[in-house]
C-alpha cells in the first residue's frame, strides 16, 4: 500500500514538472514565471507558505522575490555567511531548524523563517554561482520528503537557478546599455552645447544678428517637423541652422556691420560666406551627410538667381529650401544695419510675394501652417512665435494667414 | 485563464464558492481571494463546490493548499463538495482532505454546517 502511495506521489510530481514546463514557457514575464514555479512546487508538495529569494551579490543578501501564503513580506531580506553557502549542496533541499541555524543565517532570517514555518531550505546555484534560495514551510500532509520527491525538487531548483542567473545577466546587460545610453546622451548635450557656443560666436560678430543662428535653427526645425521629417533629419537641419553662417567668421567685421550700401567687392565678399561655411564644415565628419549641402545652398533661390551655385528649384533639396526660408524670414523680422525690421504681416506678405522666385511654394505653405498652429495654440511647443517681437495682433495675423493659404490652395 | 471562472453566493450563513473550468494556472488565484474575502467578512463556514471543475494541476493544488491554510488560520470550517474521484485522490495524497470536510453534495454540507457555530 505504501509503495502504491509513493508511486502516486512520484507520478504527481512528474506531472507537475510537465505543468511547470507548460506554464513557464507560456509567459515571458520574469516575475510571473518565478511565481508559477513557486506555485508548482508548493502545489506539488502541499506547502501553504513558501518564498523565493534572489541573492544580491552587492549587498550579500537574499532578497525576497516572490512569496506564497504570506502578506507584508515586502522588502524583507536575510543574510547568509558567504563561507557557509558552499557548505550547502547545490540545489539540494535541506532541512532547517528555525532556531538552530542562527550561525549560518542572520539578518531578518529568523523572522522570515518563523512567518513561513520554514522547514526546508534549497540553495540555488547556477553552475558555481549562488543566485538565490527557496524556503518551504511545513507540508499540509506533514509527510517528510521522499528521495524521489527531493530529486524532482532538485530538478526544479536547477531550472529556477538558471532562470535567475539569466535574469541577473540580462539585468546587468540592461544596466550597461542604460549607462551607455546615458553617456551617449551626455555626449550629445556636450556636442550641442559646443555647436551652440559656435553659433553664438558667429552671431556675436554682427551686432544686429544676435541669436540669428539659434532662431533660424528653431524655425527650420518647426518647418521640418511639420513636413513630417524624422527626428534624426530634424537634428541635421537644427545643426545646419546653428552653423549656416560660420563662414562669416572669416569676413571683415567692418563689412558685416556696415550700415550704408555695400560696394560690389564688399557684396561679393559677403556672398562668399556660404561657400566658406561649406569649406569649414566639410572637414567635420558630421553624422548627417546632407548638413553641409543645406549650409552651402542656404542663399540659393528657386528661380536660380541665388548663390553660390545658382541652382534652381528642382536642384534644391527640401532641407535647403527650409533653411533658405528660415534664414530670410529671420532677416526680415529683425533690425539690420541698412533697414528696420519688417512687421510680421509685412514679412508674411514678402514671403508670399516671393513664392516661386525666392521661396518654394510648398515649403512656404507649410511654414504658414506652422504659424497658424502656433497662433491657435495647437503646437506642443511653439518654435517661431516666442522669438518674434510681440507687436502684432494674433487675430489679424491668423486672418491674413488663412487668406494666404486659401489663395495658395485655390 | 479564459477557461476558468468563479461564482460566489451565500446560504444559511455559509459562503459558497463555485469554481468552473480549469484550475491550472495563476488565473485561478481569484479562488483564494474569494475565500479570504468571506473569512475577512467574518464568514467562517465555507463550501467549495467542485461540480464544474474540469481539471486541477499542481498550481491549482497550490491554490487549494493556500485556501486550507487560510481557513485553519481563521479557525474556519471548510467543506469540499461534488468532487470527482481524480480530484479527491489528489487532495487526499497531498493531505488537503485532512483539514476539510468532504461531502458528495452541496446540500449535505449545508445540512452539516447548519448545526455548527
Amino acid at each position: 500500500m505504501k509503495k502504491k502511495d509513493d508511486l502516486k506521489r512520484l507520478l504527481f510530481s512528474l506531472s507537475s514538472l510537465v505543468d511547470l514546463g507548460q506554464e513557464v514557457t507560456s509567459s515571458d514575464n520574469f516575475s510571473r514565471r518565478m511565481k508559477t514555479a513557486l506555485f508548482v512546487i508548493t502545489g506539488m508538495f502541499s506547502v501553504p507558505k513558501a518564498a523565493l529569494l534572489a541573492y544580491n551579490q552587492n549587498r550579500y543578501k537574499l532578497e525576497l522575490l516572490i512569496s506564497k501564503g504570506l502578506k507584508e513580506l515586502d522588502g524583507i531580506s536575510m543574510q547568509i555567511k558567504t563561507k557557509d553557502i558552499k557548505a550547502f549542496g547545490k540545489n539540494e533541499p535541506c532541512s532547517i531548524n528555525i532556531s538552530g541555524n542562527k550561525s549560518v543565517f542572520y539578518g531578518q532570517s529568523e523572522d522570515l523563517f518563523k512567518k513561513l514555518h520554514a522547514k526546508t531550505f534549497i540553495p540555488l546555484f547556477a553552475k558555481d554561482e549562488f543566485v538565490g534560495a527557496i524556503i518551504l514551510g511545513k507540508r499540509l500532509s506533514k509527510d517528510s520528503y521522499l528521495k524521489s520527491e527531493k530529486d524532482v525538487l532538485k530538478v526544479i531548483a536547477n531550472q529556477i537557478a538558471i532562470t535567475l542567473h539569466n535574469a541577473n545577466l540580462f539585468r546587468s546587460l540592461s544596466n550597461k546599455v542604460n549607462e551607455n545610453k546615458r553617456l551617449y546622451q551626455n555626449m550629445r548635450h556636450i556636442y550641442h552645447d559646443t555647436i551652440q557656443a559656435f553659433a553664438a560666436a558667429i552671431d556675436a560678430k554682427d551686432v544686429y544678428t544676435k541669436n540669428h543662428s539659434y532662431r533660424v535653427a528653431r524655425y527650420a526645425v518647426a518647418i521640418a517637423r511639420e513636413s513630417g521629417w524624422k527626428e534624426k533629419e530634424i537634428e541635421a537641419i537644427y545643426v545646419a541652422g546653428l552653423l549656416h553662417d560660420i563662414g562669416k567668421i572669416t569676413i571683415d567685421r567692418g563689412v558685416i556691420n556696415k550700415g550704408e550700401d555695400l560696394s560690389v567687392s564688399e557684396l561679393s565678399e559677403i556672398k562668399r560666406h556660404p561657400q566658406i561655411s561649406y569649406d569649414i564644415l566639410s572637414k567635420i565628419n558630421f553624422p548627417w551627410k546632407d548638413l553641409v549641402h543645406f549650409v552651402r545652398h542656404h542663399h540659393e533661390r528657386v528661380d536660380g538667381m541665388g548663390y553660390p551655385d545658382s541652382l534652381n528649384g528642382e536642384e534644391l533639396s527640401e532641407g535647403v529650401k527650409i533653411l533658405a526660408l528660415a534664414d530670410a524670414f529671420d532677416a526680415m523680422t529683425t533690425d539690420r544695419p541698412y533697414r528696420k525690421r519688417l512687421s510680421l504681416s509685412e514679412a508674411l506678405g514678402e514671403v508670399k510675394k516671393c513664392l516661386g522666385t525666392q521661396f518654394d511654394s510648398k515649403i512656404s505653405n507649410i511654414f504658414f501652417r506652422v504659424l497658424q498652429k502656433e497662433l491657435k495654440g495647437q503646437s506642443k511647443e511653439a518654435q517661431i512665435l516666442p522669438h518674434l517681437t510681440k507687436d502684432f495682433d494674433p487675430t489679424i495675423i491668423t486672418t491674413l494667414l488663412e487668406g494666404i493659404t486659401a489663395e495658395l490652395s485655390a | 485563464m479564459d477557461n476558468f471562472s468563479i461564482s460566489v453566493r451565500s446560504a444559511n450563513g455559509a459562503g459558497i464558492i463555485m469554481p468552473k473550468g480549469y484550475v491550472n494556472n495563476l488565473g485561478a488565484e481569484g479562488l483564494e481571494h474569494a475565500c479570504e474575502k468571506f473569512l475577512d467578512k467574518g464568514v467562517r463556514k465555507i463550501i467549495i463546490n467542485f461540480a464544474d471543475v474540469q481539471f486541477i494541476n499542481s498550481i491549482g493544488a497550490s491554490i487549494f493548499t493556500g485556501i486550507v491554510q487560510k481557513a485553519v488560520e481563521y479557525k474556519g470550517l471548510l467543506c469540499f463538495t461534488n468532487m470527482k474521484k481524480v480530484h479527491s485522490d489528489v487532495f487526499e495524497m497531498l493531505g488537503i482532505t485532512r483539514h476539510v470536510k468532504v461531502f458528495r453534495e452541496e446540500k449535505e454540507a449545508l445540512d452539516f454546517l447548519k448545526d455548527k457555530e
